[in-house]
């Protein structure tokens, strides 16, 4: 297991490598942050190379305005006994585009490979658009394989709910998105980050 | 006569082009506890969704004024802010969201509106400490996400958890004791009360009869078909439990 000190997290803006790979018994921890302004296209792809090899790969996209943020992720199983999880979750406002293309692939011969994906998004308004394609490439039987993407709104009946206790309405909306986010900041211990992230979060809520 | 706390005034309400409530007068009293009971079917819940401001009810005629002040014009948040809760039939849950901050950001909202300075942590500490042990709440209960993953009788005593740490002016029980054995009813009109006062209002929605044989109304409206069609006392309740709702 890799410690959480191992995580690197990348803010999209700046440099972030577009390839790595993960050696027998070697584990990669990446997270990836877009914040608000900001219009990336990132393509990453990781090789898994020899038995053992573990990657947990995460990314936040928090897009406004006319942002355009495209994903392009490939997950390249070469050898069995490995696993990869990734998980991205994003939020699109104003008349931003997002889109994540994850492909997982898993080599004939990479037997026992574990390989998760999951996508969730909110859409905050009418004009902001999300578009995710998740792509498995599996040519070994002996695996384990999942991948979910969802593409939603904050939930009303919550909100109202809040409301009822008091919350003002851009508040609960703060809270709903802040909840959303927390898996992917899971293990971030920078607290000057997440306190960054948060406020993005609120100037996506007004 | 107290002073009066809530007054509607031919009231029309719907969904839609469905009109539910078919005017409806009702006025409360300060510190007065009114029972509605009703079929389904009946608009009481219709009833405590347009006095909470819930988004897609249509008032279509009336008034509805809370301590002098229409209280059809205000937000949820701000009918909250006044002193207006209500005890949700169905509590809705909200995963990743802890109670302890849920109702940290409630009580700070309602300070922040007020002017005043967010509530001091060891303050705050203690309110949740007394009001968790008002419904029988164990500590771990502090830290768990709300009503997920939570039982009928959880779900409720949550309910007036959140009421007790938000102290209302008038408390609206919808339908509080639906799918609660006889214990969690017992701990949850308890709870409702201990918490009344001679300042204090209740509406107590119900279908049955039996959270009223342990919160005492003072009055008792039938709502039938979107019209209240009979106001009395408790023995209101008696006829209703003979002969059902039919005779109205």
């Amino acid at each position: 297991m890799a410690s959480s000190s191992s995580k690197k997290v990348y803010l999209a803006g700046q440099e972030i490598p577009s390839s790595f790979v993960v050696e027998a018994g070697t584990s990669l921890d990446v997270t990836i942050l877009v914040f608000p302004g900001i219009s990336a296209r990132i393509p990453l792809t990781v090789d898994l190379t020899g038995p053992g090899a573990e990657v947990n790969l995460k990314g936040l996209y928090l897009s406004s305005a006319t942002d355009e943020v495209t994903f392009e992720i490939t997950m390249n199983h070469r050898v069995g006994g490995c696993t990869s999880r990734q998980l991205f979750n994003g939020i699109a406002s104003g008349s931003a585009k997002c889109a994540f293309f994850g492909k997982i692939i898993v080599a004939p011969d990479a037997q026992q490979t574990e390989a998760y994906q999951e996508n969730h998004n909110i859409v905050l308004t009418e004009e902001a658009s999300v578009n995710t394609k998740p792509q498995l490439e599996i040519y070994a039987d002996d695996v384990k394989c999942s991948h979910g993407a969802t593409v939603g709104k904050l939930n009303e009946d919550e909100q109202f709910y809040m409301r009822s206790r008091g919350i003002p309405e851009d508040e609960a909306k703060v809270l709903q998105m802040i909840s959303f986010v927390a898996p992917v900041l899971d293990g971030i211990e920078d607290e000057a980050l997440v306190q960054r992230i948060e406020e993005a979060i609120r100037s996506l809520a007004l | 006569m107290s002073e009066i706390l809530l007054k509607i005034s031919g009231l029309h309400a719907g969904i839609g082009d469905k009109e539910i409530l078919k005017g409806i007068d009702l006025e409360i009293g300060r510190g007065e506890i009114h029972a509605i009971m009703g079929p389904n079917g009946a608009g009481k819940s219709t009833l405590s969704a347009i006095l909470t401001g819930k988004p897609g009810y249509e008032v279509t005629a009336g008034t509805i004024e809370f301590m002098g002040r229409d209280l059809l014009e205000m937000k949820p948040e701000e009918r909250a802010w006044a002193g207006i809760f209500l005890s949700f039939q169905y509590p809705i849950e909200i995963p990743g969201v802890t109670i302890t901050n849920f109702m940290k950001t409630a009580i700070n909202s309602k300070r922040k509106a007020e002017g005043l300075e967010p509530v001091k942590g060891s303050d705050f500490l203690k309110l949740m400490k007394e009001k968790m042990a008002l419904v029988q709440m164990k500590p771990e209960f502090a830290k768990r996400e709300v009503n997920v993953g939570f039982s009928g009788g959880e779900k409720k005593r949550n309910e007036i958890f959140q009421m007790a740490m938000l102290d209302p002016v008038l408390a609206i029980l919808d339908e509080t004791d639906s799918g609660l054995d006889v214990d969690a009813l017992k701990i949850v009109a308890d709870g409702v009360n201990a918490l009344h006062t001679p300042e204090k209002s209740a509406i107590v929605i119900t279908h049955y009869q039996k959270l009223l044989e342990y919160v005492r109304p003072d009055a008792v409206h039938v709502l039938k078909a979107g019209r209240i069609v009979a106001d009395g006392g408790r023995e209101l309740i008696d006829k209703i439990e003979k002969d059902g709702f039919e005779q109205f």
